[in-house]
Order: C-alpha cells, then sequence, then structure tokens
C-alpha cells in the first residue's frame, strides 16, 4: 500500500472513531454491564508452584515433545546402568569362587578320589 | 499475567469497536451485544490469565469464531423454519453461504438508520459506514484489526488464521475498494 492508501485508511480510522461517540446511551450500558460479566468471571490466578513452572518452561510444541522424550531417556538410561550393574556384580562372585577354589591347599581332583571321601567320613564319625 | 485493571482497561477500549465490527458482519444491534458479551466472558474465563499484550489477538480470534458461530446457529434455525413453513428451499447454495445475502438490515439498526435529515458530516460518516460493512468479509476483518483495532500484520495473520501476504492483500482491496466507492460517492475525506 502507499502513503494514500494509507492516509486514507487512517481517515476512515477517523471517521470510524467519531461514529463510535454516537452510539446510544442503551448499548454503551448494555456493554459496560457485558464488561462487568466478564470480569466477574475472570480466570483466577492460579498460585505459582514449583510444578507449574516446570510446566510453563515445557510449555509450547517443541517443549512438549521434550517433556516426554527427556523422561524415556533418563528411563532408559537408567535401566541400562541396573544391568550394567547387574552383571558386574556376577562377574565379581563367579571371580571370588574361582580365586577361592584355586587358592585352597586342597586340590579339585581330591573330591573324586573315593579313597579321600572314605577318609573324610571315618574323620567325621570319629569326631 | 494480565491483572483485573488491565483486562477492564483492555475491555473498555475495545468493546465498542467490537459491538461495530459484531454489527458490520451480522447487521442486528441486538445480535452484535451478545456476541461482544459472549466474546468478552470467553476472554476472561479462559485466557484471564494470559499476558496484556496476548489479549488484543487474542480477543479478536474469539470475537471472528462468536460471530462465526453465531452464522452457524442461524443456518440451522433458518433450515428448521422454512422446512416448518411448508417453502421450498433450494439446498444447491447450502455449500455457498453467503453472509451478506442471508441477512437484512434490521429496522431500527444502526446499519438501516437513515440519516439524510442530518448534518453532512453525519451523512459522510454513515455512508462511510455503510461502504466498511458492504466490503467483503474478509477484506472488512483484515482492515478493521490493522487500521481500526491497531494489530499489526502478524497478529492480524494470527488472529485471521492466514498468512501475513493475504493479510496484505486483503488490507489493499478494502482500502482501495472503500476508496472507489467514497470517490464514487463524491466523498472526498
Amino acid at each position: 500500500m502507499n502513503t494514500d492508501d494509507i492516509n486514507l485508511a487512517y481517515k476512515i480510522r477517523h471517521a470510524l472513531n467519531e461514529q463510535l461517540d454516537t452510539l446510544p446511551a442503551s448499548t454503551t450500558d448494555r456493554l459496560a454491564a457485558a464488561r462487568a460479566a466478564a470480569m466477574a468471571r475472570k480466570k483466577p490466578e492460579a498460585p505459582k508452584t514449583i510444578w507449574r513452572k516446570l510446566g510453563s518452561v515445557f510449555s509450547g510444541p517443541a517443549m512438549s515433545r521434550l517433556a516426554v522424550a527427556v523422561p524415556l531417556l533418563a528411563l532408559v538410561i537408567g535401566m541400562g546402568g541396573v544391568y550394567q550393574h547387574e552383571q558386574q556384580q556376577q562377574i565379581a562372585e563367579l571371580a571370588e569362587l574361582d580365586a577361592a577354589v584355586l587358592s585352597d591347599e586342597l586340590p579339585l581332583t581330591a573330591y573324586l578320589d573315593p579313597g579321600f571321601n572314605a577318609y573324610l567320613e571315618s574323620q567325621q564319625r570319629s569326631q | 499475567m494480565a491483572t483485573d485493571k488491565e483486562l477492564n482497561d483492555f475491555l473498555e477500549n475495545v468493546e465498542r469497536r467490537a459491538f461495530k465490527q459484531a454489527v458490520y458482519a451480522v447487521r442486528k444491534d441486538e445480535s452484535a451485544l451478545d456476541i461482544v458479551q459472549d466474546a468478552m466472558i470467553k476472554l476472561a474465563e479462559k485466557y484471564g490469565d494470559k499476558p496484556a499484550a496476548e489479549l488484543p489477538m487474542l480477543f479478536q480470534r474469539i470475537l471472528q469464531t462468536t460471530i462465526l458461530d453465531y452464522f452457524r446457529r442461524e443456518k440451522v434455525r433458518n433450515t428448521w423454519v422454512s422446512l416448518f413453513s411448508g417453502f421450498s428451499r433450494n439446498d444447491g447454495d447450502d455449500d455457498e453461504f453467503d453472509i451478506l445475502s442471508t441477512y437484512e438490515a434490521e429496522s431500527g439498526s444502526a446499519a438501516s438508520e437513515s440519516t439524510a435529515d442530518q448534518l453532512e458530516r453525519a451523512q459522510t460518516l454513515r455512508l462511510i459506514d455503510e461502504e466498511v460493512q458492504k466490503l467483503p468479509t474478509r477484506q472488512r476483518e483484515a482492515f478493521l484489526m490493522r487500521y481500526w483495532q491497531d494489530m499489526d500484520v502478524a497478529e492480524t495473520a494470527e488472529a485471521m488464521g492466514c498468512s501475513e501476504g493475504s493479510v496484505k492483500t486483503h488490507c489493499s482491496r478494502a482500502t482501495h475498494a472503500l476508496a472507489d466507492a467514497l470517490r464514487a460517492k463524491g466523498i472526498k475525506l
């Protein structure tokens, strides 16, 4: 729009504004009553808790997607951590068992010897 | 968030212009008052906690939606009235619902008020009012939001649900149409 068009638009605006002053009193009264009715039903301000503040941070389409993705990612990472921990525990237990068996003075083959078993039983009986 | 005073001041500032906007659309003073009241209540109830800067755009969106709802209700009502009155009805025009062809000015309303015997200035104002009312709906909405409600192009586009380019086109066409119409009637502003 060129300058003339904009000038005309503002002149028309001025004319329209002038007309507003000639509105009948019944109309302006009714509008004032409507405004009062609207104000009486105004949405009250909710107290801002930490959750509401967080909610306002995660508002908007991109942020709401992020609000779903972040806890999901945290859950996956947490589950991976628990799995790794369990694996480490299992390995440590096996290593401890292996070390105990290997460091024992009695060789493993002794337990397969029937004569040795008979000796152990006789020892237990005599006690 | 808008305080009670900010919301009240905003509504007070916008109410008469909103009323005229509704009158241009529905051409009935009583219906226009109901529409403005509905729009004000919806704004206060649903968006009363929004920042004051967002209120003009939100209110315009609500106002346009409320006007559209009014036309939808009237269309349904007219369908039932015409069915029960026994008059045959041409169903072919259902797709093209033309607001201007459906509504006639209510006698006694601002739209049909004759002021031929009043001062020249008053007559000029009335003619301008009529020419604004004659504009196609979208052009009128864009023109009034931009130049009467002081909304910028982006706000107007958001309120109308169209692109900024469309708003500029609507405004330009509306201004040219008004200039031509006023020139044809010998009105010089």
